[in-house]
């Protein structure tokens, strides 16, 4: 055997345990940046703001919807959140409330003000959209760090920042996307794009997001979040107003009773 | 209380009310009736419902005043106006109290509400019994972890109202109104006294309920003119609702045990509906979810002729389209498991012009053993067509 043979031999031999070895190095590494990015946006407690929905279909038509909510940071679990709705007008008053437990199904309840009803309903609705519009319910939903698997895919500048891009694969059941790819700047660890690809693992959705603010404590909001959906031309976008990390939030906020008494 | 209110409305303060109005327009058809009948064949109607809530600047206080009232076009006693709700809320860490005239529901089934009981039930409103009249209460709850005992003291009893008699989905029989008669030796001044403890565990909803005082359900005690005068008993009555929530499925029970005091004319009975819904999610890749639910109705009076759900089945299909008119609707089939009556029902409501709302509400007695309790309705398949409008 010429040695030349013997150095393809070995090369052979290697070669899948090299791009093993890389693969799980890329695992790591997209968990540790995950993680970071996790950690910056750990211990903010509790927070609340205003939404605004723009609903924008193939013709340019827009529809409006107004929502307030106010969220818990729950230490080893999800975080709890409280929906109010305002517009459209026909559901104002409409409240619901979550309780998110990563890879454990979601404990929900909606809240019908004209027969004063509480409502148990199913979480199971992960990739159904949130009011009609491009957000599916997992894109606004808590993000925990068990919820996806990661995996590094390369440093890439993105509009004004230098990124990481790292593709996540969800974990958790009756998700509707195969896979995200998201890109996070590499000084603050905040989200700047993610694409949503869907069940056929063929490109569905990119949300932007801009008008990044930074609140006390050190957290990292954007004001404007622009949904596009690039199979069927409608897109979403969210303007978000009056974040307040400071009036204090507890558990007691954030249960049935609570529900019906928010103005 | 009525102080705070005078307070609330001082010209300062009203601006931090929040007022909100609810404009609806409503038609009601009646093609069963023959053109011949003195029955209404159709009638129109117009209600304001208005709500002005307030906080008085306070974290702990919320004061909420909720009139309604309508016209109708047939007019007399189908004018009509209530105050919904005339109250002062205060909250505190793990307990709150309520005063003055509030609205409550209890219970997690869709097809009937059994253990829903604190409000008396508007007949003149709606069809289906979820429209009911404010009832004055004092509300004392305390906030556990994951449950809520709530205390209720209901002075004021409120009686039924009934549809007059030319109105096709009327009692078979003529009523005195204003005449009731009571259980309590205090009539109408009678306070009854309630309690329930609900919360959650995981995937389990529940309420344990139990009231005592005058039934919001009358009985009727034959004149020797021939009509009827509307007897309100003293009952006790313990309730149990629980809601399994797993994955698409959720499943109901509803139970009432009442018993009653000894002058009353009806005995002790329970009652209890349970089902199921089922829902697809996304069917067929669409945006479209589809529910299957069905809930079976069952009463130990076992009395096809006077109760209405006494052994009765209700199987229907629920679609929400998931479009941004929020389109949705639930359409299915009350069968009595004894006979042949069968009933069908649909409720379909979509957004229009923004953010206004319309509504189609059917009823078809489709077909009607004479024996049954329902069998009076035989004529009166009515189409409710509503439109409301919010500023």
């Amino acid at each position: 055997m010429r040695p030349i043979s013997v150095l393809f031999a070995f090369i052979a031999l290697f070669l899948p345990q090299l791009s093993l070895a890389d693969a799980s190095n890329d695992r790591a590494r997209g968990l540790e940046i995950a993680t970071e990015a996790d950690q910056r946006d750990s211990g903010w407690q509790y927070q609340s703001s205003d939404m605004e929905m723009i609903l924008r279909n193939r013709a340019g038509k827009e529809s409006r919807r107004k929502i307030s909510s106010r969220q818990l940071e729950v230490e080893g679990d999800g975080d709890k959140t409280l929906s109010l709705f305002h517009e459209p007008r026909d559901v104002r008053g409409t409240a619901m409330l979550t309780f998110s437990h990563g890879l454990e199904p979601d404990d929900q309840w909606l809240y019908l003000p004209a027969i004063k009803r509480v409502k148990r309903i199913s979480s199971r609705n992960r990739s159904g959209p949130f009011m009609g519009s491009e957000f599916a319910f997992e894109d606004l939903s808590s993000q925990e760090l068990d919820k996806y698997d990661y995996r590094y895919l390369q440093d890439e500048s993105c509009g004004a920042y230098q990124c990481y891009v790292i593709e996540r694969i969800p974990l958790y059941e009756n998700s509707g996307y195969t896979r995200q790819i998201v890109w996070l700047d590499q000084a603050e660890f905040r989200s700047i794009k993610i694409e949503y690809y869907d069940r056929k693992d063929e490109l569905l959705k990119t949300l932007d997001f801009s008008d990044y603010q930074e609140y006390p404590g050190g957290y990292w909001r954007a004001d404007r979040m622009e949904m596009t959906n690039h199979q069927t031309g409608k897109s979403t976008t969210l303007l978000w107003f009056n974040y307040d990390f400071e009036t204090p939030l507890k558990s007691g906020d954030f249960n049935k009773n609570a529900l019906k008494r928010l103005l | 209380m009525l102080g705070i209110f005078a307070l609330a409305s001082s010209l300062s303060a009203w601006a931090d009310v929040d007022r909100q109005f609810e404009l609806s327009l409503q038609g009601q058809f009646f093609p069963g009736i023959h053109s011949g009948s003195s029955d209404v064949r159709e009638q129109f109607f117009a209600g304001l419902e208005a709500e002005f809530t307030s906080d008085f600047d306070s974290d702990h206080l919320i004061g909420t005043f909720l009139p309604y009232g309508r016209i109708a076009s047939t007019g007399g006693e189908m004018n009509h106006a209530d105050i919904r709700e005339l109250n002062l809320l205060y909250t505190a860490d793990n307990w709150e109290a309520i005063g003055g005239i509030s609205r409550v529901f209890w219970g997690v089934t869709e097809s009937g509400h059994l253990v829903d009981i604190i409000n008396q039930t508007d007949r003149l409103e709606g069809f289906d019994g979820e429209d009911k009249l404010g009832q004055t209460m004092v509300r004392a709850s305390r906030l556990f972890d994951q449950s809520v005992l709530d205390l209720y003291v209901l002075p004021g009893f409120r009686e039924r109202a009934f549809l007059p008699s030319d109105q096709p989905l009327a009692l078979p029989f003529p009523i005195e109104d204003g005449k009731a008669l009571y259980g309590a030796r205090n009539g109408q001044q009678h306070v009854d006294l309630a309690a329930r403890f609900s919360g959650y565990r995981g995937i389990i909803d529940y309420g344990l309920s139990w009231f005592n005082g005058t039934s919001r359900d009358p009985e009727f005690i034959a004149q020797s003119n021939g009509t009827f005068r509307p007897r309100y008993p003293l009952i006790n009555q313990w309730g149990l609702d629980l809601q399994l929530t797993r994955g698409s499925w959720l499943w109901k029970l509803e139970a009432i045990h009442r018993a009653f005091e000894t002058d009353a004319l009806t005995s002790d009975f329970s009652a209890g509906i349970s089902g199921a819904e089922y829902t697809m999610y996304e069917l067929a890749n669409s945006l479209f979810d589809l529910g299957l639910l069905a809930e079976w109705h069952v009463d130990s009076r076992d009395d096809r002729a006077t109760v209405p759900l006494q052994n009765d089945l209700f199987a229907g299909i629920r679609a929400s389209f998931n479009d941004t008119q929020s389109s949705e609707f639930l359409a299915g089939v009350f069968s009595d498991l004894d006979d042949s009556s069968s009933s069908f029902r649909l409720e379909a409501s979509r957004r229009v012009l923004g953010d206004a709302r319309i509504t189609l509400e059917a009823q078809s007695f489709i077909d009607v053993d004479p024996n049954n309790a329902i069998s009076y309705l035989q004529d009166s398949d009515f189409i409710v067509l509503s439109l409301q409008l919010f500023f």
